[in-house]
Parts: structure tokens; sequence; C-alpha cells
């Protein structure tokens, strides 16, 4: 909203400087985001929050500051104006979108151009100066706020003005120069036969004032603010006048707003007013009124504020303030529809004072009732853990499109979709952090990044509710150093020890592992991580064909998926302390092969079932395939530690011990000792 | 025959100290002191000499020898040194360390900590909430009119999964983090101070400085006692204790549905110090969060008791402080996730 410096004095002599009052309407909610020369007028640019339309225009403003710098407000003169006893034809059919419409028909109009007065005005606020009639309606909207309009009232067919919806189909072509069709949720004025104006937003072309006009047909009327917002974005047409209509005018200044524009269309056009109506279904919005005291206020704003302060603030600002100070009835202007509460009192008196004259204080903040959020401390030490070995950290987009829903396979799994996505791209809510981290790696990839460790600490949603989970990402290769700088390529063993890591440094048991075939993952790298029956995540390397599909140059990407919701659900266990033993240990060697389809972990479960007596560990040293192993056998080798807190073992007791869990190894598993 | 011992100690002298290597000294202990050394050569002698030559060639080869051993055993030490030190040159260490990689948390977590560990110092603790949300806990509870421009589809995302509470309705995106209040009031009972960061989403097209998704952080302080001047206080800690101590701030009064008295937040520009420049577009002040008291008409939506409570609540955008604070031009590069951005 622009505000002429030299027209704000017609209303209120505030005798400040520029930067002043711009400071005080600042400090009061009205912004001043930049001050302008022209001519020899001075312009603010000021930002007008959405609550307060009365202050949308020149007097609106004025008021304020004649509250702020306590002077005295002109008030608009409404020259005493004979209005003709013969009415006009309006007719309204959707009242509860009209509220109020005043029509005035003026003849003997000598169209012109307007006086400097008006023409300077206009201009400084930016506004293109047209001909008498134009400007004294745009001179009205700035100066009072009311929106007016005027039509060529013979080119109105039957002379009528008729508000209704469109119908369906109907087009009008605005004086912008488009044609537009209409639908029946917006509202027009129309004549006898068709659409002459899109209510509150725009005039039509057909009937615009000219150079060869003689009589006009004045509109002031008050239209349902969400009907014209609506209609405005319906249409992607907006204008000074939806601006007001749509944040909502004063119903109380229609009709006032055109007796004050007539008067100056007779004293500057040579017209002479015909008819007059004035349609009024609410003639203001009733106020209600509250109460308020002085020191109740005053503890709450934390400064003392009088009751003679206050009346005088909210009497300045046209409000109605009676009774004694400690109950004062307060009741708030027709154009302050706002004001809905006792408390939105207490914002007048505060801003008014200026926020920067109000003094700070620090709050006793007494213990919480809630306790902290445990997941986003669960969090914060995952950000640690997986920075700590070298992941970076990815935030990114939750949206997804179908597209990369099928790209990665995973159109079977359940997922929520936008009902009004901006663009197909981000129409469904991902299903899994695998689609938003393939498109961070595809990203990279184009840019020559192609060893990615990376993690994101985000939501899936799946149709039963988002979830918080935790996405590994892997590929390239092996961080090396300079000493050692062999290039090995990451593999399946690598993301599950990062993973096992965290579980680790978390507290929590190490999870089971158990191969689970995913679409996702390829069909021999892939795993579930679980609890007891409780599945927790999965992890694998990533399914070729969808490696494929997203164009990665590559066959090896790792990827795991961890769902936090359970883990805040499980307190890793309270480890007790152990007492260390003092006796020396002994590690036995041993070296077997077995069949590739006995799993290291029923090796080891095996070993420790058996040597349970002594065993404390079985520390896994390799795997090998090749020549030297039979077909479809796989060489393991690991070490078994024997250790008592007791005493020094000695070889005769580890022995059988020893013995009898090879055997078992042969018997059960089909080993062979190597 | 008579040895010279003078001549023979002092060439021996010459050439031990002209010696410039272990290897090279080495062989000049043989020449002296080997089997078939000159040192031995004067031992042999002795069993021709006359028995006047005897104890002075005795004495003069004790001496000899004595010096030749003690010079050998100097030089050697010189040498050795010498080495030593040439060999400490040629170890750098200047050349990288090793150890295992870092990662870096991204940018906007390490604000979005940096934030709420202020506010934890100052007594407040952290919270979450879901960004699926209901049309109660976005708006109605928070004062937002049926007709808000903001409900419209043009600024709130839509589910096509129906509000289980309100069968007409659909569940929504949050637009912003405040629903997680209503859901903390309507679990829990006074006082608290909770701050609370998350994803938003609105559907803005994405460019330099609009994104449909980012983040926020949330600020709630409810009691039976807070004032007006209290936002001002707590706030004006806060951001003196992330911008510094020198930062001046400025309330600006603001309209939000969901406080009254309503402000907007400036701190002075950290780069210009309040003079005007490019970053703060020539103002002087930096425009950080909205705040205000909350609006009784909230806690009537979560059912508290008339009159009894009165709180405080602030928002700020992540992306923004991000921006600010380190001089990021595009919003795009949040989510994008290129790693060398990722690094910095």
């Amino acid at each position: 909203m622009k505000l002429s410096l030299n027209w704000l004095k017609c209303f209120v002599a505030h005798g400040l400087s520029a930067e002043k009052l711009a400071h005080r309407l600042t400090m009061a909610g009205h912004e001043v985001k930049n001050i302008d020369t022209v001519e020899d007028d001075l312009v603010f640019e000021i930002e007008i929050t959405p609550n307060r339309p009365d202050c949308l225009n020149t007097l609106g403003l004025a008021r304020e500051v004649s509250a702020i710098v306590n002077k005295p407000l002109k008030s608009l003169k409404d020259k005493a104006l004979k209005l003709p006893k013969a009415m006009c034809d309006v007719t309204i059919e959707d009242k509860a979108a009209c509220l109020r419409y005043v029509g005035a028909v003026v003849k003997h109009i000598q169209i012109g151009a307007a006086p400097e007065f008006i023409k300077q005005k206009l201009q400084a606020l930016g506004s293109r100066p047209v001909n008498n009639i134009v400007d004294i309606t745009n001179y009205g909207l700035f100066e009072n706020g009311q929106p007016l309009h005027a039509f060529d009232y013979d080119k109105l067919i039957g002379g009528k003005i008729v508000v209704r919806r469109a119908k369906a189909g109907e087009k009008i072509v605005t004086l912008d120069g488009v044609e537009r069709e209409l639908n029946p949720a917006i509202l027009v004025i129309a004549d006898a036969q068709r659409p002459v104006a899109i209510a509150g937003i725009m005039g039509g072309a057909a009937t615009e004032v000219t150079d060869k006009t003689q009589r006009i047909l004045l509109e002031s009327a008050y239209f349902d603010p969400v009907l014209i917002r609506r209609a405005g974005r319906a249409l992607g047409l907006t204008s000074d006048s939806a601006y007001r209509f749509e944040r909502g005018v004063d119903l109380a200044n229609v009709d006032r707003a055109a007796k004050v524009a007539l008067g100056r269309i007779v004293e500057l056009t040579g017209g002479a007013i015909v008819n007059y109506r004035d349609v009024c279904f609410k003639k203001t919005v009733v106020q209600k009124s509250f109460t308020i005291n002085a020191t109740q206020m005053s503890h709450f704003l934390g400064t003392k504020v009088s009751a003679m302060q206050i009346k005088k603030i909210l009497k300045k600002l046209e409000f109605k303030v009676s009774g004694a100070s400690d109950q004062m009835s307060v009741s708030a202007p027709s154009f302050r529809n706002d004001i809905k509460g006792a408390i939105d009192l207490s914002e007048e008196i505060a801003r008014v004072i200026g926020y920067d004259r109000l003094p700070s204080s620090l709050p006793q903040i007494k213990p919480s009732a809630i306790a902290p959020s445990p997941q986003f401390q669960m969090k914060r030490k995952l950000r640690r853990l997986l920075t700590g070995q070298g992941f970076d950290e990815v935030i990114s987009y939750p949206l997804i499109s179908q597209g990369a829903i099928k790209k990665t396979k995973m159109e079977n799994f359940s997922t929520s979709k936008i009902k009004n996505p901006l663009s197909l791209d981000q129409e469904y809510m991902r299903p899994s952090l695998l689609t938003s981290l393939l498109a961070v790696v595809g990203l990279n990839f184009n840019r020559g990044q192609k060893n990615l460790r990376l993690f994101e600490l985000g939501k899936i949603y799946p149709a039963d509710g988002e979830k918080e989970v935790l996405g590994v990402i892997l590929s390239g290769q092996r961080l090396s150093s300079w000493q050692s700088n062999k290039k090995e390529a990451v593999d399946f063993y690598d993301l599950k020890g990062s993973v096992s890591r965290v579980f680790e440094a978390l507290g929590f048991d190490l999870p089971g592992v158990i191969s689970a075939t995913e679409d996702i993952y390829s069909k021999e790298q892939n795993a579930q991580l679980c609890f007891g029956q409780q599945v927790i995540g999965s992890l694998g390397k990533i399914n070729k064909d969808i490696l494929r599909n997203w164009e990665l140059k590559t066959d090896d990407v790792y990827f795991a998926q961890i769902n936090l919701q359970v883990l805040y659900n499980i307190q890793p266990q309270v480890k007790r302390f152990a007492a260390l033993s003092g006796f020396p240990s002994i590690t036995r060697d041993v070296s077997i092969a077995v069949k590739q389809s006995v799993p290291f972990a029923q090796v080891e479960a095996l070993a420790q079932a058996v040597g349970a007596k002594y065993l404390t560990n079985v520390h896994f040293l390799e795997q090998y395939l090749g020549e030297k192993i039979a077909a479809g056998q796989k060489g393991l080798v690991f070490s078994l530690v024997y250790q008592s807190s007791e005493r020094t073992l000695t070889e005769a007791e580890i022995a059988p011990l020893h013995e009898a869990i090879l055997q078992r190894l042969q018997q059960d598993l089909g080993a062979a000792i190597r | 025959m008579i040895w010279d011992f003078d001549k023979l100690i002092q060439e021996a002298d010459k050439e031990i100290a002209g010696c410039s290597d272990l290897a090279a000294l080495e062989a000049l202990r043989i020449k002296f002191l080997g089997r078939k050394g000159l040192v031995a050569d004067v031992y042999a002698s002795l069993s021709t000499a006359s028995v006047q030559e005897k104890p002075l060639i005795g004495k003069g080869a004790n001496d000899f020898r004595a010096r030749v051993i003690q010079w050998l055993e100097k030089k050697k030490g010189l040498l050795e040194h010498a080495s030593s030190a040439e060999s400490a040159q040629v170890f750098d260490v200047t050349l990288p360390g090793i150890a295992p990689a870092l990662g870096r948390e991204h940018i906007l977590s390490r604000i979005i900590e940096e934030i709420c560990t202020t506010f934890e110092h100052l007594g407040f603790v952290v919270q979450d909430g879901p960004e699926i949300e209901t049309e109660f806990n976005n708006f109605t509870a928070l004062n937002i009119p049926a007709d808000h421009p903001s409900r419209d589809s043009f600024d709130t995302f839509y589910l096509e999964t129906p509000d289980p509470d309100n069968k007409n309705r659909n569940l929504l995106l949050r637009s912003q983090t405040s629903p997680v209040q209503i859901r903390l009031m309507q679990q829990f009972k006074p006082p608290f101070a909770v701050v609370i960061p998350g994803k938003v989403y609105r559907p803005d097209a994405v460019d330099a400085s609009h994104s449909f998704v980012f983040h926020q952080i949330e600020g709630l302080l409810v009691d039976e006692d807070i004032k007006f001047s209290d936002l001002k206080g707590l706030l004006t800690a806060f951001c003196r204790r992330l911008f510094g101590e020198k930062t001046r701030m400025r309330f600006r009064p603001h309209y939000f549905p969901f406080t009254e008295p309503s402000a907007e937040v400036d701190v002075s520009c950290y780069i210009c110090d309040g003079q005007g420049c490019s970053v703060c577009g020539r103002k002087g002040w930096l425009e950080i969060m909205g705040c205000g008291m909350v609006n009784p008409k909230v806690f009537e939506a979560v059912k508290y008791p008339k009159g009894k409570y009165t709180g405080l609540a602030f928002g700020m955008g992540v992306e923004r402080m991000a921006m600010l604070k380190y001089g990021i031009n595009d919003i795009r590069l949040f989510l994008e996730n290129d790693v060398r951005f990722l690094k910095q």
C-alpha cells in the first residue's frame, strides 16, 4: 500500500519528519518498506497486514497516525448533496454475496481531464490518470478505501443492474481487453442481457466510460470477501478493488463514499444526479462490546498503562469507550472487523504506544510438564555416530512422482497420495527413503561424485501413517588413505558393519540377520534385521534393474533402512558390569570346510552351545573360496577363546572341550576340519 | 727402529678428522687398530727393540693407541649424529595425517541443533510431531477461520486420505509446525516450555527463494503468568546468544491468527551492523521470526480453563536462518544434496 505524505497532511498535521513517521508507523504495525520521492511528494511503501483492510487507504492510515502522535484527525468532507427521489433499477439476486449496493445515475457528464490535485495524487501512488470520471473513482478508493466503478449508462442494456452469479459458459471482455469465460462460482454485475463487470474485480470493456460518455452509473458496493478472492484466483485476475474487497471494506462507508464521489462528479464534470438507490441488507457488522480493566492490561503487557491512556488511544482509533477505569466497556468501529475479543484491545494499546517503548523481562521458566522427545535425542546420537563413520547427512524431498515409484519397483508399497500436487513430480509421499536417496545418488554421479556414503533421518509415509526411519546408502570405493591407496569397491559387509556399529554404540544388542528377498535388493545379497520376531529394517545390494531404471552407471549401490519408530519402543538393555578375569585365556584357531549353504552364524551358535563351559568368544577370521576348496564348499577360519574367571585353564581341561566342538561341527554341519 | 710418535699421532689425527663417512672411518679403524694395523706393527717392533728403546716404544705405542681409539670414537659419534640429522630431514611431518573420514551433519540439522540447544539452555525441551495433520490441528484450533485463504488448495497440500475424525475433510500436510502445539496442549497441562523443529509443506513453485517443503522451529511457553514483556526479553536473550551479544532487536507489531498481540522480530544485520548492505536489502535489519502471546481462542480450542493461562509462542524458518548465517543464496541447494555442498 502506497501512502502520499502530501495527501496524509490533508488529514492530520503530524509534525514528524518522514524518517521519524516511518519508524513510528512501523512500530505500530504498519511496516514502511521503502520511501520514494515523487516530484514534490514523499511516498511510503507500507506493508499492511491482512487483518487491517481499513488501513488500505489514506484516511485509514491518517487515523492511525493521529492516534500515534495524538493529533486531531480531519474527517472526510461529505458535502450536503441533494439526492433525487428517482431510483435506479438495481436487482440483487444473491443477497449473501452483496450485502449493500449503492447505484447512482448522473447525466450531462463532460468527460475531460481531472484537475491537478487529483492527478498529482494518483500519479504519486503510481495510478495512471485516465479521465475525470475514472480518476474520481480511483481517488475515492485511495482516499477512503471504498472501491467505486462507473459504467457508461447508455451502454447498459435496459438501463438495468443485476447482481448475480455468472451462468456457465458466459463470457466477458474485461477492461484489460481479455476475454474471460465465467462460471457460477463468480459473481457478476449484469445488465438486462449480459455480464458487464466481474463483481469487485474488474469492469467490462463494453460499458467502459469513454470520451463520448454522457451518462454514467456509479457503483459503490460491499461484496463477499471470500467469493471475490476465490473468483480472482480462479481467473488469475486481481486489481486495487479486488485487493480491498477480498480483505473486507467498511459496510458503513459504502454510501458515504458514493456521496463523496458524487459530490466531486457534480462539481468537476458538470453532471447532475438523476437516480439514486441504496440497497442495503446490513448497515454494519454489529460489534460486540468488550470489557477491559487497566490493571489487568498493565499486568499482561508488563508495564503500567493508565485507564486515561487506554481511553485516549482507543478513542483516537474511533472505538467507543465508556464506564469506570476498572470496568471499561469498549466497542469497535464498523471498519474494525479484526477486533474479536478483549485481547485484541491489548494489541491496540501496545502498538499505539509502540512495541519499542514497552519493557522486556525474562520469564521464570519452570520445569516442563512435558518430557524431551526421546526421538529427537536418538536422532542426535545417530547423527554423531554416522558422521563419525564418514557418512554425510542428506535431507531430501519427501514428495516423489509415480515414475520414481515404478523405477524403484515399489508399486506394491503402501503410500499416500497428494490431492492437489503442484506437479506430477510431487504427487506421492515416498514409501521408502530409497527413492529419494537414489535421486541424490544420481545427481552426485552426474556431477562426478561417485564415492558416496550418505544417510538420512527422515520419514516415510505408508497409508497407515508416517514413520521415522534411518536410511543409509553406500556406493563407490571404500575409504582409503594415502598410505594404503588400494582402490577397493565397497560391499555388503561395509554397510552391515556400519549399521552394526550404530546398534552397538546405542547400547542395543546386535539385531539378528535373516536372509529374506525383497524386490528392491539383489536375490543373494539382502537381509532383514530383527529383534526376536520383530523386523526393524533391511539391508542389501540394490537390484540391478532398479539401478538401470535410475540410469546409474554402477552395479554396486548398497542401502539399509531402519525403522526408528520400532527402536524408540525398545529400551536398550542396561548392561551389568561383568568382573574382568585375571586369568589368561587360551586361543585355538580352527579352519573348516563346509557347504556354502551353512551360514557362519550356525557354526558360531553350535560352537557356543557345545563350548559353553569355558568358551568365551568365537572370533571370525576369514572366509575363502576357490581352488583349494571343493565345489559348493567354503573355507571358514575362526578362533575359539577359552577362559575361566576362577583359575588358569590347563591344556588338559581345554582339549576335550575343543575336541567336542570339532566333532559336533563335523557331525551336525558336515564340516571337514582342515 | 725408533718410531716418530709425534708424527704418527699428527697424521692419524689428520686422517681421522678428514674422514667423511662411517665406511671410511671403519677402514681407518682397521688401518690403525686392525690385526695387521699400524698399532700392531708398533707393538711387534718391541721384540726386536733394544732394552733402552723398549720402555719408550711401549709408552709411545700405548699413548698412540689410546689417542686413536679416542678420536675414532669421537668421530664415529659425530658422523652418526650427522647421518641421523640427515634422516630426520627426510621425514616430512607436513604430509596429511591419517584418520577415519569424517562425515558432515546437514547444514539444516546443524542450524536446528544450534537453535534447539540454545533454547534447551534457557529451560525448554525439544518435542516433535507428525507432518500429516488434520484441518482442526493445522487451522481451526489455531483460530484460522474456515474461509481463510491459507486453507485453500492453493496454499495447503491435501492428501486423498479422509480425516478419520471428520469424514468430509481430508488430511493435509501441515503448513506450519504450530499444530504440534495443539497436540501437546491437548495432552499436557502447563507449565511447559517446548521447541518443535520439523518439516512443513506449502504448494509454492520451487525457485531460489521458495520450496514446497521447508523447515520451521516453533516455540511455546505456557504458564499462569506469562507477560508480553517476557516475549521481548526471552527472544532478545535467544537472539543475542545466536547472533552475538551486541545484536540489537526490533519487535514490529504483526498479525497472526493464533497470537495476540503478535510481532515480527528483526535483528540488526550482522554483516553491516545495521548500516545497510546487500544482505539486509539496505535496511540494516533482518527479519528472522514471528511471535506473539497465545490467543485465548487457542486455549479455548484445547479446552484449557478460561483465563487461567497465558503463553507466548514463536516460529522461525530454518532455511532462512541458514541462508542468513552462511550467506547461501539459493534455497534449492539445501535439498539437492550435492556432496560438495554437504561437505562445506
